[in-house]
């Protein structure tokens, strides 16, 4: 693990790097629709009736396609249970992740303009996560060449560990992270000897066929990886599935517990599938007393607001100590009322539009709740995504709202008044989902013991709580946040094989010869 | 090289090495460089004890902050822990004994601070500032605060430094005459001189959208300038880190480009020679025709520059190679290019040298002699609490030097000062170079 390194960023910061994205993205716009495919033995499938569009502007098209079938869906897992790509050596496959990796950085601008399209993310975010996309490449290319186990040798007996390949794996990917999160659960599947039936979000489609082709182009072999964008039918037949072995999801805890409750009904099932998923959060922010509010406020705005709050590990609820709550919900609204809602190829835009019509249903929904409770709202953007950012007093809720319990995937705060952090922490406690969560405290000892009491998958002491790091915070929730693998680290891809372990007798004759 | 220069940085180095601290006139002084040496070679303890003083202000009470200190100290591992902290080190910390610790580091912390921060507000400063010029010594006030993150926050700060402004202009005006301070071969130089942050003066600066913060500083720029023209002050628009300089010259230049402030009032800028592109980043001032067209010359302060960790870390996180020199000589090279581009160019701007380090002063000096200069045609700059005993040096030698002097309550100069005390205290800092190493290596040309 000590080669690895996170690829670089883009200096954004430096008008030439700035200039440079734009005028990749005028190319792309030039190209724009893209005619996605469905991909099965690495041949294109056309067809019509579906596509995505742009967030900041729905009338642009940003790719066409139809659906995969199911004759389609079928043949490509017929094809992946013949695959040889088990049988190629572990170094074999992860010289195929690096060389992927190496042809992503190529066209890291060309791929980050379509995520800002696409998706409507803003450029810094999305410059992110191409490079999260290609830090996963290395990092599990680097993991599967040295799993590293190393078991208790005794006289006269040899024991090893070793990883066999399980079977084909379903990977049912979000258009939030519309690269980087399939490209971690592909290319982890992948490079432990899964051929992949890869299903992207119905919202970004063109990420993930450009993200398929990549691949292949790369040297996967034609018959382990398909790319099946579909509706939601094909997703609940991949998981019914008998002859998928692991399932690859993140998405919400409704459809993530739907998955765990349908992936084992199927007759004809000759192994316990095995499901990696990622799942939604209800993030909290514990301010104490002595906090630096010049440092929390700014970090939590990011973490709440940054791409419209749309991010799993984006903040919900911030539960501030009362010694401290007037000052800091007078700071954190000053600087709510200043985020800049719009488009994101504007390199000033903080708050960019939702992903879609229900989106936003959904966040109005959640903000007409607030009704009387709002601290601060953001003037919104002209367009039917866009919506005004909120900063809502949880004291003017009633207790029992759902405004602090749903995942509501949009750019609304809460900020509730506490006595001290441990009534904090036994809040958060409270709530089922277990992701991220930060603290804001400058006591070492009273940090150590609000880590203990928080279950959150990962911790956060005075920064940001968005933005995780492959190598550096393996990304996963507790409760019923995930099932605990972590994206990014050092066990990942344990999840993805299956394990064997094997005891040699060395003794012949009474020595060990 | 140049012999001849050398050997004369070599003459005026030594003259101003010669001028010691007395430590018998100034206790706290003495006493808080002598806590702060204790902290050299116990780099635990040392961060323990700045993180502490970082917090303290914070704090809810004495037993709260006896309770953070105890904290931090718990964490040193492996380093001698000074005698008189040791009982919170025990397992057992009764209220009382931590409130006595809390109500013991208010006035030890207090006591740090007053060598770095002038007062609470300029009124509570006005006495030092007086002593200061009776020495023969000018001013740069510099409020410090929170930062700005909303419009509000942007609208005080810009309150507080008109309220500031008009303070100076009527203090200073009946104070005695200082012929070297009063004025250079370009005319008369405002007594009342204030350091702005253009990061305080708006909340919109965005690295990735300078232009947005740029005209959003420019709304409050101008009218500040307008006061500062009435009164006839100087404002310096301070340069911070990396990630502003793009919006704070925009900024100055599109506010600069008016008519209006064609002839006044008096301005200036910073250079920072820490930043590999400083020569450009002179080359584009020089050029600025709303800079140097102007009826008063703008002061370019040349500073080694105050971020050079921050831009370390916000290099290593994203992967960026960093703006900054990597090699402190490499840093101390472009000083002395720019010092002498600045005294070359000493007819369209005012030079002023920042610095404490003894041979980048005396470098200044020999140059500017050099090139037939006179003393008033150079200013030097030093910290308060960091160069008094340069500055005492260099008034003798008959140059006009001008102390940055921060005013601003304990909170808000909390960064302010941890930014101090570690410079102090680290082996870069003068102090420890001036403790741990020879005049001849203060002195070595940085090649």
């Amino acid at each position: 693990m000590n080669e690895f390194r996170n690829h670089p960023l883009l200096e954004l910061r430096r008008p030439e790097v700035r200039e440079e994205l734009t005028v990749t993205l005028a190319a792309l716009d030039a190209e724009l629709p893209l005619r996605v495919e469905t991909l099965v033995a690495a041949k294109g499938i056309s067809g019509e009736g579906a596509s995505s569009t742009d967030p900041c502007d729905p009338k642009r098209q940003v790719a066409r396609l139809g659906w995969a079938s199911a004759d389609s869906a079928e043949r490509a897992l017929e094809l992946a249970l013949g695959s040889r790509w088990p049988r190629r050596s572990p170094d074999e496959r992860a010289t195929v992740l690096e060389r992927a990796a190496e042809l992503l950085a190529e066209r890291r601008h060309r791929m980050t303009a379509l995520v800002v399209r696409e998706v409507g993310k803003p450029w810094e975010d999305a410059d992110a996560e191409v490079c999260e996309a290609i830090d996963f490449l290395r990092f599990y290319g680097l993991g599967a060449r040295e799993l590293g186990d190393e078991l208790l040798q005794a006289p006269g007996e040899h024991n090893e560990i070793r990883v066999r390949p399980r079977g084909p794996a379903a990977v049912i990917s979000p258009w939030n992270f519309p690269l980087s999160i399939p490209c971690g659960m592909v290319s982890g599947a992948l490079v432990m000897g899964s051929p992949v039936l890869f299903e992207p979000a119905e919202q970004s489609p063109a990420c993930g066929w450009e993200l398929a082709r990549l691949l292949l182009e790369a040297g996967v072999d034609e018959d382990a990886l398909a790319f099946l964008p579909a509706g939601g039918e094909l997703g609940q037949w991949l998981v019914a599935e008998p002859r998928i072995a692991t399932i690859a999801f993140t998405g919400s805890v409704a459809v993530g517990l739907e998955i765990q409750r349908r992936a084992h009904a199927a007759d004809g099932q000759r192994q316990i599938k095995r499901i990696v998923a990622e799942l939604g959060g209800k993030n909290c922010v514990l301010v104490d007393s002595d906090v630096d509010l010049d440092e929390a406020v700014p970090a939590i705005v990011r973490s709440a607001y940054g791409y419209a709050g749309q991010k799993c590990s984006a903040a919900a609820r911030t539960l501030v100590h009362e010694g401290v709550a007037d000052r800091f919900s007078e700071r954190l609204a000053g600087a709510v009322e200043i985020l800049r809602v719009g488009p994101a190829d504007d390199f000033a835009t903080e708050v960019p539009p939702l992903i879609d019509p229900d989106a936003v249903a959904k966040f109005n929904h959640y903000a007409e709740a607030c009704t009387g409770a709002e601290l601060a709202r953001a003037e919104s953007a002209p367009g039917p995504q866009y919506v005004a950012p909120l900063l809502v007093d949880a004291g003017h809720l009633p207790a029992d709202t759902p405004v602090l319990r749903d995942e509501i995937f949009g750019p609304l705060l809460t900020v509730e008044r506490v006595r001290d952090l441990d009534e904090a922490a036994n809040r958060v406690r409270e709530l089922p989902q277990a992701l991220t969560a930060g603290i804001f405290s400058r006591q070492p000892d009273r940090i150590d013991a609000l880590i203990d009491l928080l279950p959150a998958g990962v911790v956060y002491v005075d920064r940001a709580i968005t933005g995780a790091m492959v190598g550096r915070q393996p990304f996963g929730g507790n409760g019923l946040s995930g099932t605990g693998a972590r994206a990014g680290g050092p066990t990942y891809l344990r999840h993805f094989a299956d394990e064997q372990v094997v005891s040699t007798n060395v003794v012949r004759h009474g020595v060990v010869l | 090289m140049d012999d001849a220069l050398e050997t004369r940085i070599r003459e005026l180095a030594q003259e101003l090495w010669r001028v010691e601290p007395s430590s018998w006139q100034r206790p706290l002084v003495a006493l808080g460089r002598r806590q702060l040496g204790s902290l050299d070679g116990r780099p635990a303890l040392r961060s323990a004890m700045f993180r502490f003083v970082d917090a303290a202000p914070a704090c809810r009470g004495p037993i709260d902050r006896g309770a953070h200190l105890r904290a931090f100290l718990r964490e040193v591992d492996g380093e001698p822990i000074p005698p008189t902290l040791r009982p919170l080190r025990g397992r057992l910390t009764p209220r009382p004994l931590l409130a006595a610790y809390g109500l013991a580091s208010g006035p030890a912390t207090a006591i740090l601070a007053r060598q770095f921060i002038a007062g609470r507000d300029v009124k509570a400063a006005t006495r030092n500032l007086r002593a200061m010029w009776r020495r023969g010594q000018a001013f740069a006030l510099d409020l410090l605060g929170e930062s700005t993150v909303s419009e509000a926050e942007a609208e005080a700060y810009f309150h507080r430094c008109a309220q500031t402004l008009r303070v100076l202009a009527r203090v200073t005006r009946d104070w005695p005459e200082q012929p070297l301070l009063d004025a250079d071969q370009h005319g008369s130089l405002p007594r009342a001189n204030l350091s702005i942050k253009l990061t305080a003066l708006t909340p919109l600066l965005r690295p990735l959208a300078p232009q947005r913060g740029a005209e959003d500083a420019a709304r409050r720029l101008r009218p500040m300038l307008g006061l500062a023209r009435e009164l006839g002050a100087h404002v310096h628009l301070d340069m911070e880190d990396f990630d502003s300089r793009e919006t704070l010259l925009l900024a100055f230049e599109e506010v600069l480009a008016s008519e209006e402030f064609r002839d006044a009032p008096s301005v200036g800028v910073v250079v920072q020679a820490y930043l590999r592109d400083a020569d450009e980043t002179l080359d584009r001032i020089l050029s600025s025709p709303s800079l140097t067209e102007r009826g008063v010359p703008p002061t370019v302060r040349l500073v080694k520059g105050a971020y050079w960790d921050h831009e370390n870390v916000i290099a290593g996180q994203h992967g960026w190679e960093a703006p900054v020199w990597s090699e402190k000589r490499e840093s101390d090279a472009c000083f002395e290019r720019l010092t002498r581009r600045l005294i070359d160019s000493r007819d369209s701007v005012r030079p002023a040298i920042a610095t404490h380090n003894l041979r980048s002063l005396a470098h200044a000096v020999a140059y500017l002699e050099r090139r037939g200069g006179r003393p008033e045609e150079l200013e030097l700059q030093v910290l308060r609490g960091l160069g008094d005993e340069l500055a005492e040096g260099l008034s003798r030698l008959g140059y006009r030097v001008r102390i940055y002097t921060p005013i601003g309550d304990l909170v808000a100069g909390m960064a302010y000062l941890v930014r101090r005390l570690l410079e102090n205290s680290s082996n870069e800092g003068f102090l420890m170079r001036q403790r741990h190493q020879s005049l001849e290596e203060l002195l070595k040309a940085p090649a």
